[in-house]
């Protein structure tokens, strides 16, 4: 099993290689330089030259390259935003990531919570009037765009709220944990943006819990189950479930990235400052050092999920270890 | 062994407790009880579009930059608040206005006594201690340093003596392995004692006045540079009238400084301030608010929910919501609006917005009279009057020439002209133009490349220009890009014709007729790279005039020689709209300068 | 090929399902109009572009007493503009006026203006009375108010208002109040030409959704997105599909160097976050020549979707290579090449239908956010502009372009996905349905 972790560990490798290049090519090759966004309107000409060898961008590129790899490698983010003055990449770091925490990993439980229990109901009904309905209901969900859901939620969960209720339940942007406590912060500037990613995740996720419930349900075991004479709901819970759990782990392993992508539009519209939110930003200024190194840490994200999902398989079925 | 069922449950119990605490959460308080019971002003405010970069006013450039420096740091001379139209300097570290000799070069200058920077670490005790002339000179020094990275060196290029000179000399030494020494004196900075200075000229240049307010001159004390170095950019030690005390990627937050100095509520009150200013704040000491709360807004939509929900002070109108807020016809704000008791304020802004020809460029450059006629025809086809009609609600002042409303030299009349065919729109005429210039009807006349920096609806924009020029038969070749491209197209002198903008500095139509002026070619400044010697003589002379009826003489008629080249089709000056609360008090809006925070004040029982 | 493809059992069911069949027409019909706009030019750039009436006007229903006097203003404003304008562009200025088919009356220039000054004087009349009633009783309870000694500024706001409230109902509904707004509509109305038959119905058409904040047809704006929707979401998922699948196909059935290149490949596109990847490439293109047109869009999307195909039909020709039938041919001595055409890809066809699918969806879906952040589709309406554009409306109570952009998506959307749900069901023997 170990043997197999670090073969994959190691075949990563030159993938992450492999995405760091891409990025840093993207980034410096043809586009407008970033000396002239650094010093705006009133530039001297003579400064640019000695801007950019201060940013570092008179050095051939494979020279950079090598420079930030061997940063990323050494956990070296000491290197100042050119956006934000003052602020190295580190503690930009360290203050974004819990917000985007803090709307991911709820939204990931309650989304696997609400699916799993939807796609069971469905699958045990399955072809009565309650699973088509709500299968109707999914694929009606997965049909808006995402921006829909911010648009209109923002309006009327936020703000009309705000008009009908008299009181402020949902903000309509921002992010204050400290004023009134963390439950209640929590609540008020981190549940619509939740309560959001949830409904638009909901829709795909319950078709495939649902398939995976079906499936699960012709199985032999299940057959025998009921023979036996176990209650339904014995049957549904204890049965089914704990033999969906594998691909339902996977599955929540697998779509943890997209949640992080996902967060970047409710980030980006609810002003939540995370990290989404603030890589959005730094594309936006050409702030280099933050990007190079939020996508460096998004990409250890995405390649770790992999790797666990390709462990998760592993332990599953024997065959794809000798590979 | 793992039960389903019971986890299932426990999770669903666990949500349902946390959505019971939902209920009653208010918004942030408005009142603060302070020390000894007694209740603080908070006030939220609004920074739009985007945030400060830095807080350091050495390396700071944009607006954004000043608003926040203004808060914690003072410059020798403030604008005075309520006087507009024009705007007047007054002193703010200095006891009375400086003194410049006869010799028109040397000025002297003479600090108020007692100002002290904040109480910080960065001094020994943690007390701050009195500003000094040496403090004056340290603030400007550092930004001739290559290592500060400052964006402003341009505000003191070729104006003191002895600057430059230091500034090249201390730079070469610290790359060559020493050090910048601050230490090193300035022929033209000389200290005389701890509250009296002078400064030398290398010419009497007149707008160093205005440099002297800008937020980039303020004066910060060398200890706190030197404890926190880079980290100075987020942990400011000034003299102003506020503290930063929070600083997060949603807002900054300042709080009242202890240990201002004295400084009391202008008395000149002006035609129509009695309105705006509140009984109990005039002889008042500044600052009169406690608290002041920043959200940075990138986005216009959350702001104005904001002001309508009664949190922010104020709010700039978004010309999506002009509609909602004014009456298009009367320009009268909207009977909502009106009940609720909430105030609109017009702020002209300083502005040149135009299209500028490239006078170095083989097709549509030049001085012949051929030239000439072409780019009238294009000027006589432009129709700024439909753009301030389908993008500006009407607000916008079109008017001939490169000075903005309100300064000297701009055409005093109703229509803002400058003479018949300065600008169109005149289909006719710019056919005949055209014709003259050799393309009747616009044949032969090759596309020509339009360059425009992306914002909000420059699409749109551009399109309506486009069909503007496509009347008369002349095709353009839109090419949008970011502005850090256009710039560097312009730098290039690559860009044929473009769209720009460019905000006065300070109040005074040098700033705009620089943009002509020969030696400021680019990549400086002068990106028509207009070139004509009686303008740069006649530039030079008014640089170290004083306002005065002569100068406004010959400031007219350098605008009149660059109109009559159509080196440019202009131009427009946007005036903002601002909805203010009822509860404001005080807030004269204007964008030209930023201290003002600390004039404004709070009508608690107005607000809900 | 195809005709066998269409015989074949999968085929038979998939078009047993009336739902599948009846998505598929939605989609043709979709397609029709996307042909018809992009060939025929039936719905050109400038249509949409063009003016039909009044920023933000709803398609139906009573609209407020503000809203009709707006309305009232913005057309007698704009033809006053054009008549007050040099005699040699009056006419040009008229003519740019016309709200597509409608255009200005044929009356004469002096009675034209004659009409507008009488319009004005009925507009400010109207406004003023308004205003009066609404202030003078506003003002009046405010001070009645303070008069009782009652000081609570909320209570005093809502109870002025009520007063203010009712007095302006008490006016609007006045007989002369409403003879007067429609003597005034009907002098603006009678600023136009009349419409009739099949240049009425085209107008009606482009109002009957409304009008956005530049008093563009919200209508003729939806239609057109579906050429840019249909153009972007076959363009990047067909070639997505093609060169991933085959990319996959063959890596999987040559193995070797190739295979571990190609995984290598996709794992590094697909770790990074897809929307970064999507935004840094759009970012890329600005300030280029390619930057209005489509081609960032496709670049962006091809780039990043040809990863879904190709880890699926490589997962799928690794299970292919291992049966018989494909063992025998290589034993036989078929070239490698000939066995992937001709055994191995056929089989795929309906991994390659289904992906098409969901890829084209997924591509309308990313072009919306794509262009909310500004960098998907320029110079031209889509779908994601339209929402984009509804933001602030949205704010102001406004809800017809969201509505349209959301509506039309969403057909073509759902109809999609039942058809890659079908096709699944049909053509794939273990999906569950």
């Amino acid at each position: 099993m170990w043997n197999y972790i670090v073969r994959r560990l190691l075949y990563n490798i030159p993938v992450y290689l492999g995405i760091i290049l891409i990025l840093m090519a993207l980034l410096r090759f043809g586009a407008a330089d970033p000396a002239y966004t650094f010093l705006g309107k009133n530039a001297d000409p003579g400064d640019l030259e000695k801007i950019r060898h201060q940013l570092g961008l008179d050095k051939p590129f494979f020279v950079q390259y090598v420079q930030f790899l061997w940063e990323v490698l050494t956990l070296n983010f000491e290197q100042e935003s050119w956006g934000r003055p003052g602020r190295t990449v580190g503690e930009m770091l360290s203050t974004a990531y819990i917000p985007t925490l803090l709307i991911t990993v709820p939204g990931l439980m309650i989304t696997a919570t609400i699916s799993i229990c939807v796609g069971l109901i469905s699958a045990f009904n399955r072809g009565r009037l309650a699973d088509r309905t709500l299968m109707v209901l999914a694929v009606v969900g997965m049909s808006v765009s995402f921006l829909v859901y911010i648009i209109v939620g923002q309006y009327y969960g936020a703000f009309q709220l705000k008009e009908w209720v008299g009181t402020e339940i949902f903000a309509i942007e921002g992010f204050d944990l400290e004023e009134n406590g963390f439950i209640a912060g929590w609540l008020t500037y981190c549940a619509l943006p939740v309560i959001i990613s949830v409904i638009v995740a909901m829709g795909y996720d319950t078709r495939f819990y649902r398939a995976v419930m079906v499936e699960e349900s012709s199985k032999d075991y299940m057959v025998t189950a009921k023979a036996k004479g176990a209650g339904r709901r014995k049957v549904m819970f204890v049965h089914m479930l704990k033999n969906a759990m594998i691909p339902i782990i996977t599955r929540v392993m697998t779509t943890l990235p997209f949640l992080i992508v996902g967060s970047v539009l409710l980030e980006y519209y609810f002003n939540i400052p995370g990290m989404g939110n603030r890589l959005l930003g730094a594309i936006f200024d050409k702030d280099f050092p933050v990007i190079q190194a939020f996508t460096a840490i998004f990409a250890v994200v995405f390649i770790l999920s992999n790797i666990l999902t390709d462990v998760l398989y592993a332990l599953v079925d024997p065959r794809v270890r000798l590979q | 062994m793992w039960k389903p069922q019971r986890s299932i449950v426990v999770r669903a119990l666990a949500l349902s407790t946390a959505l019971s605490l939902a209920p009653a959460l208010t918004a942030a308080p408005t009142t603060d009880p302070g020390p000894g019971g007694k209740d603080l002003k908070v006030i939220q405010l609004p920074l739009r579009s985007d945030a400060p970069k830095t807080i350091d006013p050495g390396r700071g450039s944009t607006t954004y930059d000043n608003r926040a420096c203004s808060m914690v740091y003072d410059t020798l001379l403030q604008y005075s608040y309520l006087q507009r139209d024009p705007f007047v300097l007054e002193p703010a570290l200095l006891t009375k206005m400086p003194i410049c000799a006869e010799d028109g070069v040397t000025w002297t200058f003479q600090l108020k006594k007692g100002i002290v920077f904040q109480d910080n670490d960065c001094f020994p005790g943690g007390k701050g201690r009195e500003l000094v002339a040496e403090d004056v000179f340290y603030s400007w020094k550092r930004q001739a340093d290559d290592a500060t990275k400052a964006k402003s060196w341009w505000l003191y290029k070729d104006t003191i003596v002895g600057f430059d000179a230091y500034r090249d000399a201390q730079n070469a030494a610290a790359k060559a392995g020493g050090k910048f020494d601050y230490d090193v004196p300035v022929e033209g900075m000389k200290v005389i004692d701890d509250h009296n200075f002078q400064i030398v000229l290398t010419e009497p240049v007149y707008r160093f006045i205005w440099v002297l307010a800008m937020f980039q001159t303020s004066v910060v004390p060398r200890e706190a540079v030197e404890h926190y170095g880079n980290r100075f950019s987020r942990n400011p030690v000034g003299t102003g009238p506020y503290m930063l005390d929070e600083w997060t990627d949603l807002g900054m937050s300042f709080v009242r400084n202890p240990t201002y100095r004295e400084e009391f509520f202008p008395t000149n009150l002006q035609e129509g301030d009695d309105a705006i200013v509140a009984e109990s704040s005039k002889g008042q000491r500044l600052p009169i608010i406690d608290r002041v709360e920043y959200t940075f807004y990138k986005k216009d939509q959350p702001m104005w929910l904001r002001f309508e929900e009664g949190t922010l002070g104020y709010t700039q109108v978004p010309a999506e919501n002009y509609e909602t807020a004014f009456n298009r016809r009367t320009k009268k704000l909207n009977s909502a609006y009106k009940r609720r008791g909430i105030v609109a304020a017009d702020v002209p802004l300083l502005d040149f917005i135009f299209r500028q020809f490239n006078m170095q460029d083989e097709l549509v450059g030049g001085y012949t009279p051929e030239k000439v006629a072409l780019r009238r025809a294009i000027i006589l086809a432009t129709d700024f009057d439909e753009f301030n009609s389908s993008f500006y609600n009407d607000k916008v002042i079109v008017y001939d020439g490169m000075i903005p409303p309100g300064l000297d030299g701009h055409p005093n009349n109703e229509e803002h002209r400058a003479g018949p065919e300065y600008r169109g729109k005149n289909i006719a005429l710019a056919k005949e133009y055209l014709a003259k210039a050799g393309y009747p009807n616009g044949e032969g006349l090759p596309k020509i490349d339009y360059y425009v920096a992306n914002s909000a609806n420059s699409p749109e924009q551009a399109d309506l220009t486009a069909r503007q020029l496509g009347e008369i038969g002349i095709e353009l070749n839109v090419r949008m890009m970011d502005f850090s491209s256009l710039i560097e197209a312009c730098d290039n002198k690559k860009a044929q014709f473009f769209s720009f903008a460019w905000s006065s500095d300070y109040p005074d139509a040098e700033n705009n007729l620089a943009l002509f002026y020969g030696p400021n070619q680019s990549p400086g400044s002068n990106h028509a790279n207009y070139e004509n010697e009686e303008f740069d003589r006649l530039y030079e002379q008014t640089r170290s005039m004083e306002p005065s009826a002569k100068r406004t003489e010959i400031y007219i008629r350098m605008r009149d020689m660059v109109l009559d080249h159509a080196a440019f089709a202009g131009s427009m000056a946007r005036t903002r709209s601002y909805l203010i609360q009822p509860w404001l008090r005080n807030f004269k809006p204007t964008e030209q300068f930023y201290n003002w925070v600390k004039y404004l004040d709070v009508e608690e029982s107005l607000r809900e | 090929m195809t005709p066998k493809f269409l015989r074949s059992r999968g085929a038979k069911k998939f078009f047993k399902s009336r739902l599948a069949t009846f998505s598929l027409f939605v989609i043709g019909i979709y397609t029709a109009i996307g042909i018809a706009v992009l060939f025929f030019d039936a719905i050109t750039v400038d249509d949409t572009l063009q003016r039909v009436g009044p920023d933000s006007t709803p398609m139906i229903g009573e609209q407020k007493i503000e809203k009709r006097l707006r309305d009232a203003d913005f057309h007698l404003a704009r033809l006053e503009s054009a008549l007050n304008k040099k005699e040699e562009d009056v006419e040009n200025a008229i003519a740019n006026l016309a709200l597509a088919e409608r255009g200005i009356s044929d009356k004469p220039r002096e009675e034209l203006k004659s009409e507008v000054a009488r319009g004005w004087e009925l507009y400010d009349e109207l406004a003023t009375q308004k205003d009066d009633a609404e202030f003078d009783a506003f003002d009046g309870k405010k001070k009645e108010l303070k008069e009782q000694g009652i000081d609570d500024n909320e209570q005093v706001q809502k109870l002025a208002g009520n007063a203010a409230d009712e007095a302006v109902e008490a006016l609007v509904t006045s007989e002369d109040f409403v003879g007067s707004l429609e003597e005034l509509e009907g002098i603006v109305a009678a600023l136009y030409r009349p419409l009739t038959g099949w240049d009425a119905t085209m107008y009606n058409l482009r109002r009957s959704i409304g009008t956005d904040r530049q008093g563009r047809s919200i209508s003729i704006r939806a239609l057109f997105s579906i050429k840019i929707a249909l153009q972007i979401g076959v363009v990047s998922a067909l070639i997505s599909v093609i060169f991933g699948s085959l990319l996959g196909a063959a890596a999987a059935f040559y193995g070797g160097l190739i295979d571990h290149l190609v995984v290598w490949l996709y794992s590094t596109f697909s770790s990074i976050p897809s929307l970064i990847f999507l935004i840094v490439i759009s970012y890329r293109f600005t300030g280029t020549q390619w930057e209005s047109s489509l081609l960032p869009v496709y670049v962006a999307f091809c780039l990043t979707f040809w990863i879904g195909p190709c880890r699926i039909v490589r997962g799928e020709v690794l299970k292919i290579k291992e049966l018989e039938y494909v063992q025998a041919a290589t034993a036989v001595g078929f070239g490698k090449f000939y066995i992937l055409l001709k055994h191995v890809v056929p089989n795929t066809m309906h991994l390659m239908f289904i992906n098409f699918s969901l890829l084209f969806i997924g591509a309308i879906k990313s072009e919306v956010i794509l262009s909310f952040l500004g960098l998907g589709v320029k110079n031209q309406p889509s779908w994601g502009i339209m929402i984009r554009d509804s933001g602030p409306e949205v704010v102001n109570g406004f809800f017809p372009q969201l509505g349209a952009a959301t509506v039309f998506m969403f057909i073509l959307v759902i109809s999609f996905n039942v058809l890659s749900d079908a096709l699944q069901d049909a053509f794939d023997p273990k999906h569950v349905s």
